[in-house]
């Protein structure tokens, strides 16, 4: 123990010697010490100050986005606005379109009632030896009463399916189409021939006039309509196969119509 | 002549022939006449004898209201006739001196007496100084009440008949929505009562045969619409398309089906139910979105009219009832602000009755299906909602004209106009067909 304890005393003398610094090296100690704080001190705040710049840079920026952002939601809803007017603008002018095509209509029929030589040659080409229709210009017809336009033939015969006359309807609706096959008026003159028909109650010759309108004129507004009442008749009948099949070709070929939106619904109906 | 121009000859004569009689000479029209002639544009005057028997002065003074109503027949009244008719005792016209009657300007005589089969009519004509036409008519019921009053209206309507070839509307009632119920009104303003439990109820519609009901009715799930029976007193849903806005109901002409408007988050559209209940509800029309109202039949059933928002604000529009073919019906301009709605197809196909706000009130307005001509025909006070009389001459519509809303009833050939109601709040007028088998 003693030779342990001689061994050990050189040791402890010189690690206790290391604690007798003298009072100046701990003030300069100190003052080092504090030197070093106030630089980290002033790191710090330069770093603080730093970030809080940063921190309302990105305020700024934020607020600039949000600003940009109701500039856009505002924008977007403006032109949702917009283009909502604008469709209901369009479908007011398609509405009014129909008005006036109507109106043109209806002034071309009062014009050939007026002016019947004014009325546009018939273009159907008659069999050889068939009487000709009366000369629009200075064909000396003398007492011979000039044909009809298409459009007088045409207004007469609404007229008359309008007031529940079907087979009169019919009769001048065939007269116009037999007589000016190419009139603008023909699609419309061939739909109601059908019409004329079903009031009558005869369908199955209703469903044939519809037939010509979907072959003969399928860029024709009516063809959609032809086709869809061609399927409801289907499936009337009971021909519920057939009835799909032309509500299906409705849909496909006039997807954007009303029609077609009706014929999804029959279709559901059906299943 | 070319076979066209033959043609058009023949559709121009059939139009022509279609036309109406520019008056009220109605002679050409069907019916039994009694050759009665007169100006057109004036009517024939007509004295209602005092009746004799139990409750005559009632009797008489029903069919003198009725025949006054109906717009067709100058019902000649005042103390000279008084004076007169207590020195005939009529009887088939054996003392009737005709001279004098015709001298107070009388073209026909109206004698009629309460026996205890029911009443005697006896038509005198005062040209040809004879009696014309005589009829036998059973009486049901206790006097003034319902049954009563109805039997009385229907002998009214036969002698507009016999006198004018037209047939009257006296026989008629009017739905109409007053306060939290439905009510009905006889034609001729008499026996109002209500006809529905208390709820927020609108848009009541007539079935054809009159047994029928249906009007709107706001219960927890939303709007229903109600059938109700007026024989039995039972009502019942109609189940179609349950839930969200179920209204505006119309009745087809066959009786069978109902129009009406069936509204979601989806817009509002017409669809059609079958009153049985069986099957699913047939859409009418693809509003994409918009609001679609107010479905009327047309007399044959084939067409519906209606109020569509989709061209950006109300218009009558016009579409199979397979929901094609649909057209714009009441023109208006690009931009136009006001509107057009609630359209009622005439008994006769060729009108249809709408309101179009003008000037910031509703006005009561008729297009012709044959030339869409527009005939304003009411101007004092806002005037809505109107119905068609089965005669297709009258119509019945709201108006504020008095200061509060009321039911008036309109001439539209004389343009003469008469107060229905006079309870405050009365709206939605629905006028009913013919009430032949109903009491």
């Amino acid at each position: 123990m003693r030779a342990m304890l001689r061994r050990l005393a050189p040791v402890a003398f010189l690690a206790t010697g290391a604690c007798f610094a003298t009072r100046e090296d701990v003030r300069s100690l100190q003052s080092q010490l504090d030197a070093m704080r106030a630089s980290a001190a002033q790191a710090d705040s330069a770093r603080q100050a730093q970030l809080d710049r940063v921190i309302a840079s990105l305020g700024l920026v934020r607020d600039s986005l949000g600003v940009m952002s109701a500039r856009v939601i505002k924008m977007q809803g403006d032109v949702r606005g917009d283009l909502y007017n604008i469709g209901q603008e369009l479908i007011q002018v398609q509405e009014l379109t129909g008005q006036s095509q109507r109106r043109l209509q209806e002034l071309r029929a009062q014009l050939e009632e007026r002016n019947p030589n004014a009325a546009p040659a018939p273009a159907a080409t008659r069999p050889s030896g068939a009487a000709a229709p009366a000369s629009p210009q200075g064909a000396p017809t003398g007492a011979q009463p000039a044909s009809p336009g298409p459009n007088q033939l045409f207004q007469l015969s609404l007229e008359q399916l309008r007031r529940g006359s079907p087979a009169a309807a019919r009769t001048g609706l065939e007269t116009l189409l037999q007589q000016y096959p190419t009139a603008d008026i023909a699609p419309d003159a061939q739909f109601y021939l059908g019409e004329a028909y079903h009031a009558e109650g005869n369908n199955a010759a209703a469903d044939s006039a519809y037939a010509v309108v979907v072959e003969k004129y399928p860029t024709s507004p009516r063809a959609p309509t032809a086709l869809y009442k061609r399927g409801l008749y289907m499936e009337q009948q009971g021909n519920l196969t057939g009835a799909r099949a032309m509500l299906n070709q409705l849909i496909q070929k006039y997807p954007r119509s009303d029609e077609a939106a009706l014929a999804r619904e029959r279709l559901r109906a059906m299943k | 002549m070319p076979r066209s121009a033959l043609v058009v000859c023949a559709l121009a004569l059939l139009t022509l022939a279609a036309r109406p009689a520019p008056a009220q000479d109605t002679t050409t029209q069907r019916g039994v006449r009694i050759g009665l002639t007169y100006q057109p544009g004036t009517k024939p005057g007509v004295v209602v004898l005092p009746v004799t028997g139990p409750d005559g002065d009632s009797v008489r003074a029903i069919l003198q209201r009725d025949l006054d109503y109906g717009d067709r027949i100058e019902v000649i009244t005042g103390d000279a006739i008084t004076s007169t008719a207590s020195t005939q005792t009529g009887g088939g016209g054996s003392a009737i001196n005709y001279g004098v009657w015709k001298s107070l300007g009388a073209a026909a005589l109206v004698e009629a007496a309460v026996g205890p089969l029911g009443v005697h009519v006896v038509i005198h004509d005062v040209t040809a100084k004879r009696a014309v036409r005589t009829g036998d008519f059973s009486l049901s019921g206790a006097p003034q009440s319902p049954e009563w009053r109805m039997a009385v209206h229907g002998i009214s309507d036969e002698i507009e008949r016999w006198i004018t070839g037209v047939r009257g509307i006296a026989r008629t009632r009017i739905l109409y929505v007053r306060g939290n119920r439905v009510y009905v009104i006889d034609s001729d303003g008499y026996g109002e009562r209500a006809v529905s439990d208390a709820g927020t109820v609108l848009a009541p519609a007539w079935s054809p045969d009159g047994r029928y009901i249906a009007y709107s009715r706001l219960e927890r799930r939303g709007w229903d619409i109600i059938v109700h029976d007026l024989v039995t007193g039972s009502s019942r849903t109609l189940a179609a398309t349950p839930g969200g806005l179920n209204t505006t109901p119309a009745f087809s002409p066959d009786g069978k089906s109902i129009a009406y408007a069936h509204g979601d988050e989806n817009g509002t559209d017409i669809y059609i139910a079958s009153l049985a209940g069986n099957g699913r509800a047939q859409r009418v029309t693809v509003g994409r979105g918009t609001d679609n109202i107010s479905p009327s039949f047309s007399p044959d059933g084939g067409r519906v009219a209606f109020t569509s928002g989709r061209s950006g604000h109300p218009e009558v529009y016009t579409a199979d009832v397979d929901g094609s073919n649909v057209e714009l019906l009441t023109p208006f301009n690009f931009g136009d602000q006001y509107y057009r709605s609630n359209p009622d197809w005439s008994p006769d196909g060729r009108l249809i009755a709408f309101q179009s706000l003008l000037n910031g009130q509703f006005q009561v307005m008729t297009i012709s299906l044959r030339d869409r001509t527009v005939k304003q025909l009411t101007s004092e006070g806002v005037n809505e909602d109107p119905s068609w009389a089965p005669d297709a001459r009258h119509l019945v519509f709201t108006s504020s004209r008095t200061g509060v809303k009321q039911l008036f009833v309109l001439d539209t050939e004389s343009g003469r106009a008469r107060q229905l109601t006079h309870a405050a709040g009365a709206r939605l007028g629905a006028w009913s067909h013919w009430l032949d088998h109903v009491q």
